[in-house]
């Protein structure tokens, strides 16, 4: 059990938000490593990390359709909601750094703390109390000179299922007292990784959640979920372990075709780029600034789809087109002479 | 990756005959390729001699650009060995594909092997300038996402 | 390169001739994949066949043919495909303009003309349906009955009504976008409430700004007035569901293909290269349909095995095996030959190689039309460029089109007809942006800026409108075999006669007249020009056109009422080999003008009806076969 379990509406929307902001705050390391690789090569890793973002993007707007079910209000322009990298996430038993970094070793290495797996039990919430950080993602926050961490995304899920379930025994049906017309249905979000589930009750709740645990981290650990998915964490250990999973694998060892990775073929882009690095007056530096100012716009846009203009979204999905073509062209400037080390987008909102 | 210096020439030199800024050239992460791919064909010192008279003009003109341009012109755009060579680069960057020199141009100054139509890589298609200078996709690649095409292009005024 | 088989659900050529199945079909195509789909659906076992190499069940190999086509200078509708001696392809490169009495063997195909047909075809998995471009149009009921309504050409042996259930459930394999309420013209009907599985693509910017200027045009032919509009035309990629699908039950489109985890395949994002290869798989290809039907456990799946010779016992007509030749590597003529035996042959190899199979089988068919008719649609194109920008080479080759001319009373003077609005610029006609940049750069001496602003002014601007032009059939237009054209395995290579008579000439004819009507009232500047020295080039009436090829090969085996003046009969069954069935385009007894996929996959649906009957199997317990809306 959370030490603090949710017990109120506001409590609920807190862990929404801070639901919403997690999930976000995976995309720009997942889309870095993903555009670090050089074209034409790494198809493998490429699908992988692509599907994950995509569906990040799906957990997203999730979440987004669970706090507006509850009556919330998705905002992803507030200040502090992009945070600051290299960050720390709320979850994990210890603390790690996130930050955005060329597909490597160490990326996936982060990559698979963020997605690990919660326990089979699928009952006990493992979380730990730490002062707060300067650099951490405000979500866990439960008191001012405290935050609560979850071992795992899963985890943090469940609590957020618990106060679910405890709030509609209490407040009844009008727990989802949310205006429908701010659901994104399937006419409005449709990718391959999964389909967007509009949320209007408990039931369609638990099946967005259930939806966002099992493609994450493969709920309770298992590899595939209920619809033949494959868990994040499963996805990005195939890279490590040079084979896709099949049915019927165990953990640790996948069966399937292999899969190849040629870690050198990869940009050196610079590890947490800031706009500060990049010589002020340069193209460059316009470049990154409007990429920022492109990626505002695209969360803004992601607000605005999620406040009751659902078709917003697929200009939204327009942007991310745009902002990955403007990432590419970051990320072959060199910085210096001989090409040693590139520039990257700076994700600074 | 060439010299520092020819790559940075090659680029400003590029820049003002394609239209497009080093900046923008740079992105498409095709420099090293095409600096190869041209000097493979005509040779270093023709390459050499691009770069170079891009820069005595550049001097010249002292930030003129109405002046570089009838300087590239004359200098450049007209000469029997550059001009075709310099028209090439332009194909290039835009398509990513060489185009086999004149018949003219390969009687007069040696034809070499590999001066024949070509891609230069699946990437010189798709990092193609000519696509983002209509507002347009290359096609099969870097698309703009679903509907977009019901709005009106994005072209950048130049 | 010798190819490594996937042995889930490939059989190697000793497995394949060992094994007693209910149905063999040759060829992996829409025609092939749907009937093997159908029947191993319903507990039957199917063994395909298919001349091409098992590549691009993964997403990887998919990504092989992706770049083989960035790669490569030709950029033409084969261009991602692989050479394959012993599968070979008609490429449109191959095409050249005929002198009188001198073939073109230049290509696979043989061409004799009169008319240089730069038709193609893909011979690999999924077949040609990996290039196709996706337009899913329903024929028009007015289509099945030419000879009873305007005194042209035969009737079909079953009408609209007939096939139109058929349809909804092609539109559910094939996974069609579109807007019923867009399709109410020249007689069109569907079942009350039905929508298609997916909304319709939004219409592009061009599109849009067309339709401002000609919503409403009237032309008046042969007493009869026509207002046109420009509609939406449905497609088979991936859109937005429509929730109201399936009495509201929705529809969920189907992604890529691949043998592991892949998360593509998604809506179409506007990569505007339907045609040759979609690189994200929102375009529909057979290897869906063949996908599922592996995924029933009940195909076998022979690649690289060329379906060579038919043969057939001479006192029943029945089929008794079909030979093939396996080769292990695609670069080398090096193979065995092998023998299938089933209940059931299907030929799904498509109207050229259905033909040509039978023939070089020595099965001419008792009505001696096999081979004949053949028909294709011919394509006038138009261009020209828009007043202002509109965003030329963007989003699906063709959202829109102008479909009121396709039937009509003019129909006993002329062919009908439909324009396709392209979104993708001149290329089809010209060469474009190639040959503009080429034309800015080395002819007018453009550079920097003011050349980026040239190309601006010259390409956003363009607008192709694709007259496509329907083709009766004709005897004289056919595929035949001759002993001295063989490819490298020795199998004869079809040969080609196609010419196009006044009757769409005139169509032809009358289109330009109306393209031209059409510019004007956009304030387009027309710049179509056609040249006596291209292949296709005709003169009618004391003006030159060139008609382009339409890829819709169709009418070599033709349905009809009767053995002597048809080869199939309305199921798609050989009049004189009852036990084998020719499907796909061939069976088509005329075209109208549609393109031929969406009925070809009607009709092979309705076969497989007819061949699961036929052998009325009392085997596996009959599984769903995913019937869309009241299928
Ligand atoms: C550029 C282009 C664009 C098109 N666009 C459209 C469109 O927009 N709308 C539309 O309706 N139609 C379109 N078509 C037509 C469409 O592609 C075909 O109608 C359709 O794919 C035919 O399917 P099929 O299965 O009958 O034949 P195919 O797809 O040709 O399949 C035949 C298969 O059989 C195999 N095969 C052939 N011979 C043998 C043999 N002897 N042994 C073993 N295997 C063999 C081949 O390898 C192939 O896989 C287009 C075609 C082209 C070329
Ligand atoms: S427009 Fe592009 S994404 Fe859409 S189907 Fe065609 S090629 Fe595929």
């Amino acid at each position: 059990m959370s030490l603090h379990p949710i017990t109120d509406v506001a409590g609920l929307h807190r862990h929404l938000e801070a639901a919403i902001q997690l999930e976000h705050a995976t995309i720009p390391p997942y889309l870095t490593a993903l555009y670090s690789i050089r074209p034409g090569t790494n198809s493998a890793a490429l699908q992988v990390l692509r599907a994950v973002a995509v569906e990040e993007m799906l957990h997203l707007t999730l979440s987004a359709n669970i706090l507006n079910a509850v009556g919330g209000s998705p905002d992803l322009t507030v200040p502090g909601f992009v945070p600051a990298f290299p960050a720390y996430l709320p979850d994990g038993e210890t603390d790690f750094e996130v930050g955005l970094r060329r597909f490597s070793t160490e990326a996936i290495d982060t990559f698979l703390k963020i997605e690990r797996p919660a326990p089979a039990d699928g009952e006990s919430i493992r979380t730990v109390e730490r002062p707060p950080r300067p650099t951490m993602l405000g979500a866990g926050k439960v008191a001012d000179d405290s935050e609560e961490h979850f071992y795992s995304i899963g985890e943090f899920y469940r609590a957020i299922e618990d106060g679910l379930i405890r709030l509609e025994a209490e407040h009844g049906p009008e727990l989802f007292a949310g205006d429908p017309r701010r659901q994104i249905t399937p006419e409005f979000y449709y990718s391959g990784g999964g389909e967007i589930i509009p949320v209007t009750d408990l039931t369609s709740a638990r099946a967005a959640i259930r939806l966002i645990a099992e493609q994450g981290e493969g709920d309770g650990g298992a590899i595939f979920d209920y619809e033949d998915e494959i868990a994040h964490y499963y996805r990005f250990q195939q890279l490590v372990l040079g084979r896709y999973y099949q049915a019927g694998d165990v953990a640790g060892s996948p069966s399937g075709l292999p899969v190849d990775v040629d870690w050198g073929a990869v940009y050196p882009i610079k590890t947490n780029a800031r706009v500060s690095d990049y010589p002020e007056g340069s193209e460059l530096r316009r470049a990154a600034e409007a990429f920022n100012r492109d990626y505002a716009g695209f969360l803004a846009l992601l607000t605005g789809a999620f406040q009751g203009e659902p078709a917003r979204l697929n200009d939204a999905m327009g942007d991310m087109f745009r902002l990955k073509d403007l990432a590419g062209q970051l990320m072959r400037q060199p910085l210096d002479a001989a090409g040693m080390e590139h520039a990257a987008p700076t994700f600074e909102v | 990756m060439a010299s520092t210096d020819l790559r940075a020439e090659f680029l400003a030199l590029s820049a003002a005959l394609t239209g497009f800024s080093v900046f923008r050239l740079e992105g498409t992460g095709q420099t090293d390729a095409y600096l190869t791919t041209i000097g493979d064909i005509v040779g270093e010192a023709t390459v050499d001699a691009l770069v170079s008279v891009h820069r005595g003009l550049v001097d010249a003109t002292g930030g003129d650009e109405a002046e570089l341009q009838r300087g590239l012109r004359r200098e450049l755009l007209s000469d029997a060995k550059l001009g075709p060579v310099a028209r090439n680069l332009v194909k290039l960057w835009y398509v990513g594909t060489w185009y086999e020199l004149p018949a003219a141009w390969r009687d007069t100054f040696g034809p070499s092997l590999r001066d024949r139509t070509f891609v230069v890589s699946p990437e010189a298609y798709t990092e193609g300038l000519l696509w983002p200078a209509v507002g347009a996709n290359p096609a099969g690649a870097k698309p703009f996402g679903y509907g977009m095409w019901a709005k009106p292009p994005r072209i950048d005024t130049v | 390169m010798t190819e490594e088989r996937n042995d889930r659900f490939e059989v190697s050529p000793e497995a394949a001739s060992s094994i007693a199945y209910d149905v063999a079909v040759v060829g992996s195509g829409v025609s092939g994949a749907l009937i093997a789909k159908e029947l191993s659906g319903r507990g039957l076992r199917v063994l395909v066949i298919e001349a091409g190499p098992s590549h691009d069940l993964t997403v990887a190999e998919y990504e092989t043919s992706l770049r083989r086509f960035y790669g490569a200078a030709s950029k033409d509708n084969n261009a991602p495909y692989a050479a394959n001696a012993n599968a070979p392809m008609p490429r449109s490169t191959d095409t050249t303009k005929l002198r009188p009495g001198e073939p073109n063997a230049d290509g696979y195909l043989v061409q004799l003309g009169p008319l240089e047909l730069d038709s193609t075809y893909t011979r690999v998995l999924g077949g040609t349906s990996r290039h196709w471009e996706g337009k899913a149009l329903r024929m028009l009921p007015d289509d099945f009955a030419l000879r009873s309504r305007f005194g042209r050409a035969a009737d079909w042996p079953l009408g609209y009504d007939d096939l139109e259930p058929y349809y909804r459930r092609a539109e559910f394999e094939l996974g069609v976008a579109g807007e019923v309420e867009e399709q109410d013209f020249a007689g069109l009907r569907f079942a009350p409430d039905y929508v298609y599985p997916m909304h319709g693509m939004p219409r592009s910017h061009l599109d849009r700004v067309i339709a401002d200027d000609l919503d409403g045009l009237e032309v008046a032919r042969d007493g009869e007035t026509f207002a046109l509009s420009v509609r939406g035309t449905p497609q088979a990629r991936n859109g937005v569901p429509n929730a109201a699908y399936d009495g509201g039950r929705g529809y969920r489109p189907v992604g890529a293909v691949s043998l592991h985890q892949a998360e593509l395949g998604e809506r179409c994002q506007g990569n505007t290269n339907c045609t040759p290869i979609c690189p994200v798989q929102a375009k529909y290809d057979a290897r869906r349909t063949l996908f599922q039907a592996l995924g029933t456990g009940r195909v076998d799946l022979l690649t690289q095995a060329v379906a060579s010779e038919v043969h057939v016992d001479p006192a029943s007509g029945r089929v008794t095996a079909i030979d093939y030749q396996a080769y292990a590597d695609p670069a080398s003529a090096e193979h065995v030959t092998g023998t299938v035996r089933a209940d059931v042959f299907v030929l799904a190899g498509n109207a050229v190689e259905n033909a040509r199979l039978m023939l070089a089988s020595g099965l001419t068919g008792s009505s001696g039309l096999v081979g004949r008719n053949l028909m294709d649609h011919a394509y006038l194109l138009t261009w020209a460029l828009m007043p202002e920008p509109v965003g030329a080479l963007r989003g699906p080759l063709c959202t829109s089109g102008i479909e009121d001319l396709r039937t009509g009373a003019f129909r006993r003077q002329h062919a009908a007809f439909r324009f396709g609005i392209h979104n993708d610029g001149w290329g089809w006609a010209t060469g474009s942006p190639y040959g503009d940049l080429e034309e800015l750069v080395d002819r007018r001496n453009t550079f920097g800026p003011a050349l980026r602003r040239a190309l601006v002014q010259q390409i956003s601007r363009q607008v192709l409108m694709a007259g496509m032009i329907e083709v009766l059939p004709d005897e004289s237009n056919r595929v035949t075999v001759d002993p001295r054209y063989r490819d490298r395995l020795g199998n004869p290579r079809p040969v080609v006669s196609f010419g196009v008579p006044p009757y769409t000439l005139e169509a032809a004819a009358f289109a330009r007249r109306l393209s031209r009507r059409l510019y004007q009232r956009l304030g387009a500047e027309d710049h179509t020009a056609y040249h006596p020295a291209e292949p296709g080039w005709v003169s009618y009436q004391g003006e030159g056109y060139v008609l382009r090829g339409g890829n819709h090969w169709a009418g070599t085996h033709v349905m009809g009422t009767s053995p002597r003046a048809s080869v199939v009969d309305a199921d798609q069954r050989s009049w004189d080999h009852p036990n084998l069935f020719l499907a796909g385009a061939g069976s088509m007894a005329s075209i109208g003008t549609s393109n031929t996929t969406l009925t070809l996959a009607a009709l092979c649906l309705r076969s497989a009806d007819t061949i699961a009957k036929d052998l009325e199997t009392a085997a596996a317990p009959v599984t769903a076969t995913a019937g869309g809306a009241g299928a």
